[in-house]
């Protein structure tokens, strides 16, 4: 342990009797550590937001609808008791069904009519729950409620998009034209990220829908919550039971699905990028070697006298790879930091959701210490194989 | 002047113990036929309490001789014994441990380490022997004070006159109390002053149980020896006491040096 102790101090007395060249070998391991971390972190952190989004929305969501391949030119339906029929089904946690209402015109009360005509805009009935199936939030005002339905009220929720395209003003009281008859904008949905044509839909209550355009009140489309875990086989027995005996005419879809593999990192890219900051740290090895091979070339007086006082060749050796040791792990760790504070910093320039992988840390520190062992073993050997006798010139 | 072929002037070297024991001793450079005999089959007796010089000229083998004495190189043939042990049957690490342990190295250029103080150098020699730091400091100091340098332990090379530096050199071989110090020019790099001071310290470390062995070009420094042994084309031609010289050292030496070339 002694022995040990003292050849950990005459390694660490040789990186700091030369500061410039530690620093200098030590750029090696930092730069190649700071590559694979900020490649590899940087492409993580691209993606962090929508990861993020996804975190907040859930991935239980499921979309049920009518298959439309029978249906002609009217829009496809599910059956009028798709809701009560999903939730007969024991992992089903919440559910709500909207109705679109097609070929309707939609236009902002005032000005720009002939503008707006050319926009399709949605126009939709949709169950009283629909916020807390979606998790969806109001940006202003207030949802359709039940006074809305048994009033027949002309009230109108409209997306935010649509909102924006329509200029409207927070808590502005505006009308809305659907198909000539004009309705109350009381409230204005924020973005749905699950169901993103609700950004630009209008809702209206069922009752007016009925009066107005005289419509049937089934579901188009149906959305459900499944209880944690269970999002599989709750997609599977949903068809079943909406559509009772058959699967037939109902198809189902994940949302979450796509934004999970939008937000999924690019694995071939990201290994290309640990590939190079790989290269950086063997580059960074061969560095090393060299700087440390001249530097056993200077050091050849000192290695000569420590051989002439009985240091043997395997001290001298160990001496040399405790240095490489040394700068590995100091270069690694300084590496690792320099990758995360570029990572912040880009994502914060850029917008993104800094991402941090705490595994790839450890690797990316771990082959920084490793490449510089290896790099440092090479010079060890050529210090333990110097003849004392020719490096102290006798006689 | 000793006749047995066996170089062992000294008329009781029986009563003291024999430190280093070299017999028929080759060494060889290269292959035949362009070889190089460099050492030609030298026979030597190093004794606890010799106090001597190794003179010749350029080429004569004293440097090859220092080497084979420092247990820094091999013989081609031939026996070189340290304290009763064959070194040539030692491993490598093995002969590092009793080069450590019984010789200590002053060399004409110091050769200290410039990032280490004085102290720093003189303690590199205790290293790897499971002494504590408080006895390793303990014993380097006073290593120091031997050479009257204890007050200057903590500078570095760099702040110190060539004299200060070969003292530390010298603190640096004594201080794991070693049979033999060996001085390859110990004075060569240092003004006469200086040179005197040095050779003094290396009388006052004069000891019955170990010996000093200085390998030198200048008559002046062997003069002040007890032992001087003159070698030519890698033979010792000569091995005188002090109390046996009746002829000039010089003349000597230059009959040894015949045919060759001073430095």
């Amino acid at each position: 342990m002694n022995w040990f102790r003292e050849i950990l101090s005459v390694a660490l007395g040789g990186l700091t009797a030369r500061k410039v060249r530690t620093l200098l070998i030590m750029l090696g391991p930092v730069l190649g550590a700071a590559g694979i971390v900020a490649a590899v972190g940087l492409n993580e952190s691209a993606k962090g937001d929508v990861r993020q989004t996804l975190e907040k929305l859930g991935t239980n969501l499921i979309v049920a609808s009518a298959d439309g391949t029978f249906s002609g030119g009217q829009a496809p339906t599910l059956p009028e008791e798709a809701v009560e029929r999903a939730m007969n089904v024991s992992t089903v946690d919440r559910a709500a069904g909207i109705t679109e209402i097609g070929s309707l015109t939609v236009l902002p009360s005032q000005g720009g009519r002939d503008f707006f005509r050319t926009i399709p805009v949605p126009v939709l009935t949709s169950d009283q729950n629909l916020l807390d199936v979606l998790d969806a939030k109001m940006l202003y005002g207030r949802f359709i409620n039940g006074a809305d339905e048994d009033n027949v009220f002309r009230s109108a929720v409209i997306g935010q998009d649509l909102a924006s395209d329509y200029q409207y003003l927070p808590g502005e009281a505006r009308t809305i034209d659907v198909n000539g008859e004009t309705y109350g904008v009381v409230g204005v949905l924020e973005k749905v990220a699950l169901v993103p044509k609700l950004d630009t839909a209008v809702i209206i209550p069922k009752s007016s829908a009925e009066e107005d355009f005289d419509i049937e009140q089934k579901p188009t489309t149906l959305y459900a919550r499944a209880l944690e875990g269970t999002v599989d086989s709750t997609s599977e027995a949903l068809p079943v039971a909406i559509n009772l005996g058959g699967s037939e005419g109902v198809v189902v879809a994940i949302p979450s699905d796509l934004l999970e593999a939008q937000g999924a990192v690019d694995t071939t890219l990201r290994n290309i990028l640990f590939l190079m900051g790989g290269l950086a740290l063997l580059v960074g090895g061969v560095g090393i070697a060299n700087v440390m091979s001249i530097s056993v070339i200077q050091r050849s007086g000192e290695i000569g006298i420590r051989r002439a006082l009985g240091h043997t060749k395997v001290t001298i050796a160990m001496q040399f790879v405790l240095e490489a040791l040394f700068v590995g792990v100091l270069g690694g760790l300084a590496g690792v930091l320099a990758g995360v504070g570029v990572i912040y910093l880009v994502s914060a320039v850029l917008g993104w959701v800094a991402t941090l992988n705490l595994p790839l840390f450890l690797v990316a520190g771990g082959m920084a210490l490793i490449v510089s062992i290896i790099a440092g073993l090479y010079p060890a050997l050529k210090a333990a194989r110097l003849e004392p006798l020719e490096t102290l010139r006798l006689g | 002047m000793n006749t047995s072929g066996v170089s062992q002037p000294n008329l009781n070297a029986a009563s003291r113990k024999n430190l280093f024991r070299l017999r028929d001793v080759y060494r060889i450079y290269g292959q035949e036929p362009v070889a190089v005999h460099a050492l030609d089959g030298v026979s030597l007796d190093i004794h606890a309490g010799d106090f001597m010089a190794i003179i010749g000229p350029s080429g004569s083998g004293k440097s090859t001789l220092l080497g084979l004495l420092g247990c820094l190189d091999l013989p081609t043939k031939g026996s070189i014994k340290v304290d009763q042990t064959e070194i040539t049957d030692l491993e490598d690490s093995e002969r590092s441990k009793l080069r450590g342990n019984s010789i200590g190295f002053v060399f004409q250029q110091f050769h200290l380490i410039p990032h280490l103080t004085a102290l720093g150098n003189v303690s590199t020699a205790l290293l790897y022997r499971e002494l504590t730091k408080p006895e390793i400091k303990e014993r380097s100091l006073a290593a120091l004070e031997m050479v009257g340098l204890g007050e200057r332990h903590d500078h570095r090379p760099i702040e110190m006159s060539g004299g200060e530096q070969q003292r530390v050199a010298i603190a640096r071989a004594l201080v794991t109390d070693p049979l033999m110090i060996l001085a390859d020019e110990p004075t060569g790099a240092l003004d006469t002053k200086t040179a005197t001071i040095v050779m003094e310290i290396f009388k006052n470390l004069q000891s019955e149980n170990r010996a000093i062995v200085l390998v030198t070009h200048d008559l002046e420094i062997a003069e002040q020896m007890d032992r001087v042994v003159s070698m030519r084309d890698g033979k010792i031609v000569a091995d005188d006491l002090r109390s046996e010289r009746t002829d000039a050292l010089e003349d000597r030496f230059w009959e040894a040096g015949k045919g060759g070339k001073l430095e």
